[in-house]
């Protein structure tokens, strides 16, 4: 079917690599959290295509478990966010400490 | 033909994904995600699975970035002034070393997995019975407990968020 796995493999790794750089050097806690959405985005695009090169469906099973572990988690997020800059006015991640003891 | 519409899009999306954290306003890295998640679903597409790549549009770009978006709409940010050195951060050695980090180990997966095919979504299967079939055939039949448990995470997850935003 498909002869060209290793480019949508070696996309899925750009992808996950920018996400990570997102999270490590950006301040804006929304940002952080959309990097983490583009992780998940190209674990997405690799599960897919191993599923094709596997010709199973258990990588599509993921995925469709993957969107709904991000659906919970941007629910929960955006929520402690909105929590967050009701109590400080910020959501910049280097103004919260409160988990430090 | 599709290793150029690989690349196109490809490239577009890893494009969207770098504006997403170049972009000093919170709400056009939202909208560069949107894009992003709009160029996964073309990918998907490509890779001939179009039921995903139906999902991801719905529930990606529809359901979770205009929910991102609302919020950022109701918390009101400014645009930080205190994080103008990410395009200076970017050609650092930091991110080569990530990339070159993330790319050697999915080489080294990819010529580790033993790639066994199992058949049971072989291009005829697919034409013939039709992919949401499929797809659903495993849900119920293999992977029902994980199914089961999703619903689960789903439903915590919204008595979560409303006990977080609750006003008390």
């Amino acid at each position: 079917m498909t002869d060209y796995q290793s480019i949508y493999l070696a996309l899925s790794a750009m992808l996950f690599v920018i996400g990570v750089f997102g999270v490590i050097s950006r301040k804006d806690a929304i940002v952080v959290f959309l990097c983490i959405e583009i992780m998940l985005g190209a674990v997405n695009l690799a599960f897919v295509a191993f599923s094709r090169a596997n010709q199973s469906a258990e990588g599509i099973f993921m995925v469709m478990c993957v969107m709904a572990v991000a659906g919970a988690e941007a629910a929960i997020g955006l929520a402690i966010f909105v929590l967050l800059y009701r109590k400080t006015g910020t959501i910049n991640i280097d103004k919260f400490n409160l988990l430090k003891w | 033909m599709e290793l150029i519409a690989a690349v196109i899009c490809g490239a577009a999306a890893v494009a969207a994904a770098l504006l997403v954290i170049l972009s000093k306003n919170t709400v056009h890295s939202a909208l560069w995600m949107v894009a992003n998640c709009l160029t996964l679903a073309v990918l998907f597409l490509l890779l001939n699975s179009q039921f995903i790549a139906v999902l991801q549009v719905i529930v990606y770009a529809g359901a979770i970035m205009m929910f991102i978006l609302y919020a950022i709409m109701m918390l009101n940010l400014r645009a930080n002034s205190d994080e103008g050195d990410i395009k200076k951060n970017l050609f650092t050695g930091r991110f080569v070393i990530l990339v070159l980090f993330f790319i050697s180990l999915l080489i080294l997966g990819v010529g580790l997995s033993p790639m066994a095919v199992k058949g049971d979504m072989a291009p005829l299967a697919l034409s013939t019975i039709g992919e949401v079939n499929l797809i659903a055939n495993y849900i119920f039949l293999e992977g029902l407990c994980p199914f089961e448990l999703v619903s689960v995470l789903l439903t915590a997850a919204v008595v979560g968020a409303v006990f977080l935003a609750r006003k008390d």
